[in-house]
């Protein structure tokens, strides 16, 4: 057939799939940011844990609430042959194996409502959302994976079940549109998503709410597993990705800059780990007082809010100045926006007043600045 | 959980806007006032809690 006999109504929509075309139909299609866990911040391993906070791995905020004790690291234990590097995993070092009513174990990543408005949440063509996701563990059984609208209190919850121990299996979840309820369209938390591991009866003693509806906590977590119940379990995943739709996509892989990046926006930390000298230049500034020096700090990515900041002791800094070298006695930040801060560090003695300064860290790779606008 | 907030004040002696926050772990924290940071939310609701805010006011 001769090239203009081809016309449009010549090829169905239907024929045009994505596994036909050059390119990636939907582009930062996964509403999750660092599924395959590459991005850890803060550190590979963080142990002891028995509170809720975000721990090792970018973006994965860890819910406890008195429910074991539990150590969680960035793994390169992964599903062979996927394309992943990188796992999250937990594990129980002491156990509680008879939740009170309150109890909760959760994985959880929280999402601004500005991010979600193309879901359409709240109207007549609110779209489905469809979560894929690798997983491990040695406590097989049913386990709950939750969506939640936190800005009207909606939810809805769907099982699944980890079939076979200690073996990577990966879950595809498909939860209906919300026609109720729009997202607000700002940088606050209004939705999220856990992956239950545990909880006391206060999450399961209902019916287990498989479609959108007001939050009953009872019907949260029916019917899910303890995976505190043992020091004997481990819990691993990752190549965690959710879309609209009602089917699962390949897992979209972003360039690790990429991923970064984009992790920066809620969490970034200067840091002497890994560098190849112990005295790391952090920033520059100048001695604005006899006892002290001012150093700007500019992010490199812009912060979803006015960060909170935070650092190691005052004395894993220095401030040199003229060819001083005194070390750091306290430090204090102040002027604190999306896109840069103010940090005062002053010394007991060795600083002169009006010299330019660059603060570093003082012969450790230990020391960091964090900046946090998590949700 | 907070232990205690301070008001932070600049080298002018004025608000800098920022809050010191001790955690009773120990944990050091500086707080902007901004409503998205979900700090600053703790704290609003540590004050709502009845608890006060240290305030040593500016000036050198």
């Amino acid at each position: 057939m001769a090239i203009s006999k081809v016309t449009t109504a010549s090829i169905t929509d239907a024929d045009i799939t994505t596994a036909k075309l050059a390119y990636d139909a939907a582009p930062f299609r996964n509403i999750f940011i660092n599924g395959d866990m590459s991005i850890a911040q803060r550190g590979t391993s963080q142990a002891s844990i028995t509170s809720t906070n975000y721990y090792t791995i970018d973006r994965f905020r860890f819910v406890d609430s008195s429910l074991g004790t539990f150590t969680m690291s960035q793994d390169t234990d992964v599903p062979t042959g996927q394309g992943f590097a990188k796992s999250l995993k937990v594990d129980c070092t002491t156990a509680n194996a008879s939740p009170s009513g309150s109890n909760v174990l959760q994985i959880q990543q929280r999402f601004e409502g500005q991010m979600l408005q193309y879901l359409k949440k709240g109207t007549a063509n609110a779209q489905s959302l469809t979560a894929s996701f690798w997983i491990k563990s040695n406590k097989t059984g049913t386990y709950i994976c939750e969506l939640r609208d936190i800005d009207n209190s909606r939810s809805i919850s769907k099982s699944y079940t980890i079939n076979a121990s200690n073996t990577w299996e990966k879950k595809t979840i498909t939860f209906a549109g919300d026609t109720t309820g729009t997202l607000d369209n700002d940088n606050k938390v209004s939705f999220d998503i856990q992956f239950w591991l545990g909880s006391g009866t206060n999450y399961t003693s209902g019916t287990l709410q498989t479609s959108w509806d007001s939050t009953v906590n009872a019907n949260r977590a029916v019917g899910q597993v303890n995976l505190a119940d043992s020091t004997a379990n481990d819990f691993w995943i990752t190549g965690v990705q959710l879309e609209a739709g009602t089917t699962a996509s390949d897992f979209e892989f972003l360039p690790y800059d990429v991923n970064l990046r984009r992790c920066m926006r809620y969490f970034e930390r200067t840091t002497a780990v890994g560098a190849s000298d112990n005295y790391v230049n952090f920033a520059s500034g100048l001695a604005q007082y006899s006892s002290g020096c001012v150093y700007c700090f500019l992010w490199k990515v812009t912060k979803r809010a006015n960060p909170s900041m935070s650092a190691t002791a005052a004395s894993t800094f220095l401030n040199e100045n003229g060819g001083s070298f005194p070390a750091g006695t306290s430090i204090s930040f102040s002027q604190i926006n999306k896109t840069s801060a103010q940090c005062d560090v002053f010394s007991s003695s060795g600083i002169t007043q009006g010299n330019g300064a660059i603060l570093k860290s003082n012969g450790t790779f230990d020391a960091y600045i964090d900046a946090s606008s998590e949700l | 959980m907070i232990n205690t907030v301070e008001k932070i004040y600049n080298e002018y002696g004025t608000s800098s806007g920022t809050f010191k926050v001790t955690k009773q772990d120990g944990t050091i924290l500086w707080v902007p006032n901004d409503e998205a940071n979900t700090d600053y939310q703790a704290i609003q609701e540590w004050i709502a809690a009845g608890n006060t805010v240290i305030d040593n006011g500016g000036g050198e």
